[in-house]
């Protein structure tokens, strides 16, 4: 079934930049805009996700700044913060809100800066970042966000027999996909033995397991199913779920489950009446390379403990028989955190139109994104499919 | 009043491990929560958790946040029915999955305690 329907969608390029944080969310707006064929009068609200811009920048309230720069200055405007799934939150209720025909057609996107343009190193970047963490029983251990995940990954290792060889194929595989992603931070022909001699952040992450700081902005406009027909490239969004999990970590009863993404990814499918064994890609949330063995598995790609095997024998690649990540994934696209969820959505949109060249997955008519935020508390699973 | 984090923090400081207990539906856990998130019940009781336990997962951090001195070893103690996170401390060792830890401490960032677990020897 169609809730709503994509259609603009644009992103900067993830890596460094100089502009503004307004500047650029306005580089991908006007992309957004100018894909669908619309100016500011067609659209009738903002749905923004910034996660850390009070932090990184001291700058807050910035749903009608953003609004301001692209010409919607005057439309209900509404911001978003959900750790790294916070522009995946703006846009599932871009899409209640149209489906509810609260509006017709809504502008959704997401802008951050995490690189050192920001004024700020990696001690503080990571103290910013591990604010997402339990203020009180977590963080003053020290614990970090690769430390976060280190810890599922660890776990999901015991228990499952995953190896480091096996995490290290997901680097190598989504480097491989990001050169062929103009917009991807980085994208290079690795291998194994270079992921594991690579220094140790949090094992069992090495530095090239880990996705990068990135800077960067996404947008889509989203419009209901009724209007979707006067535009010319709608892709429709057939179910979008959403889950939370209890914090903190050490409250959750399988930790690595990521209980989130299992329930959101059964929400998502639910909706569009669909099985994960039909979806025909996907992109999920790899900040680190043992998180996108997790998540290959919550969304139903796989059995439990299937994840790590699957990446090492290529099942994932971008002309395996389960691709994951055709767009470099967050590792090698890069990681802009209020910027990825939306991100994730452009790259569903430009694939189910068969317009990304080298890095098409053939004949894909079904994907599903999926956007983690915090400790594994938030979960966003979005199904997308060519419209009929 | 349920248990707060100030009480948690200080009972900590000297030695004990506090943790909630649901009367409702018996769930435990390490940390204070005003309602059972289990079965939603509110009478959700301070109960004293075991401070030897086994480590469930760890991590060393070699990256730290700012105000941090790394390398240090972070992991997730079962200690009873509930789970903690805390500081490890092995004894020039990496303290590993499965191993027992008993509670040594606190180390504080901020005004905040965490607790550390060191590798249990012989007859502790
Ligand atoms: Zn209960």
């Amino acid at each position: 079934m169609t809730r709503a329907s994509v259609v603009g969608a644009s992103m900067t390029t993830f890596g460094v930049h100089e502009t503004t944080l307004t500047e650029l969310f306005a580089e991908a707006a006007l992309g957004a805009f100018d894909d669908a064929g619309v100016g500011p009068d067609d659209v009738d609200a903002l749905y923004f996700g910034n996660a850390m811009g009070g932090q990184t920048e001291n700058d807050t309230h910035l749903a009608p700044k953003a609004a301001s720069q692209v010409g919607l200055a005057g439309v209900p405007c509404q911001r978003y913060e959900d750790a790294c799934a916070t522009s995946s939150n703006a846009f599932k209720n871009a899409v209640e809100a149209v489906e509810a025909g609260v509006h017709d057609t809504v502008l959704v996107g997401g802008v951050e800066r995490c690189t050192p343009e920001t004024g700020l190193g990696t001690g503080e970047m990571t103290r910013i970042f591990a604010s997402a963490s339990d203020r009180y029983y977590e963080q003053p251990t020290g614990l970090t966000f690769p430390g976060v995940f280190a810890l599922l990954t660890k776990r999901h290792m015991h228990e499952h027999g995953t190896t480091a060889e096996q995490l290290a194929h997901v680097a190598v595989k989504n480097h491989a996909n990001g050169q062929l992603n103009p917009n991807a931070h980085f994208g290079k022909e690795t291998t194994v033995a270079d992921v594991l001699e690579s220094p140790v952040i949090a094992d069992p992450f090495h530095l090239m397991d880990c996705c990068p700081f990135s800077d960067g902005a996404s947008a889509v406009l989203v419009t209901s199913d009724d209007r979707a027909d006067s535009f010319d490239d709608p892709v429709d969004v057939q179910g979008v779920g959403h889950a939370t999990d209890i914090v903190p970590l050490s409250a959750k009863a399988v930790p690595h489950a990521t209980q989130a993404a299992r329930d959101a990814a059964s929400q998502a499918y639910e909706q569009a009446g669909a099985s994960a064994d039909e979806m025909d890609f996907a992109e999920v949330h790899d900040c680190f390379t043992g998180a996108e063995v997790m998540a290959s598995e919550a969304i139903g790609f796989f059995e439990d403990g299937e994840g790590g095997p699957a990446a090492e024998e290529g099942r994932t690649r971008i002309d395996g028989d389960r691709p994951i990540n055709p767009s470099g994934g967050l590792k090698a696209k890069g990681h802009p955190i209020g910027a990825t969820g939306t991100g994730q959505i452009v790259e569903l949109t430009e694939q189910l139109r068969g317009n990304v060249g080298e890095r098409q997955v053939e004949g894909a008519e079904r994907a599903v994104a999926h956007n983690l935020g915090g400790d594994a508390a938030t979960t966003v699973v979005s199904v997308m499919g060519v419209r009929r | 009043m349920s248990l707060t984090h100030e009480a948690w923090a200080d009972a900590l400081r000297d030695g004990d491990l506090l943790g909630v207990a649901c009367a409702d539906c018996g769930a435990t856990y390490g940390t204070p929560f005003a309602v059972c998130n289990d079965c939603g019940g509110r009478d959700v009781e301070t109960t004293d958790l075991p401070t030897e336990g086994e480590v469930y997962t760890e991590t060393t951090i070699q990256v730290p946040p700012v105000d941090f001195e790394g390398p240090y070893q972070v992991g997730m103690v079962q200690v009873g029915s509930a789970r903690v996170t805390a500081r490890l401390e092995g004894d020039g060792e990496a303290v590993e999955i499965g191993d027992r830890v008993v509670l040594d401490g606190v180390v504080e960032s901020g005004g905040e305690p965490a607790p550390v677990f060191r590798t249990a020897t012989d007859g502790e």
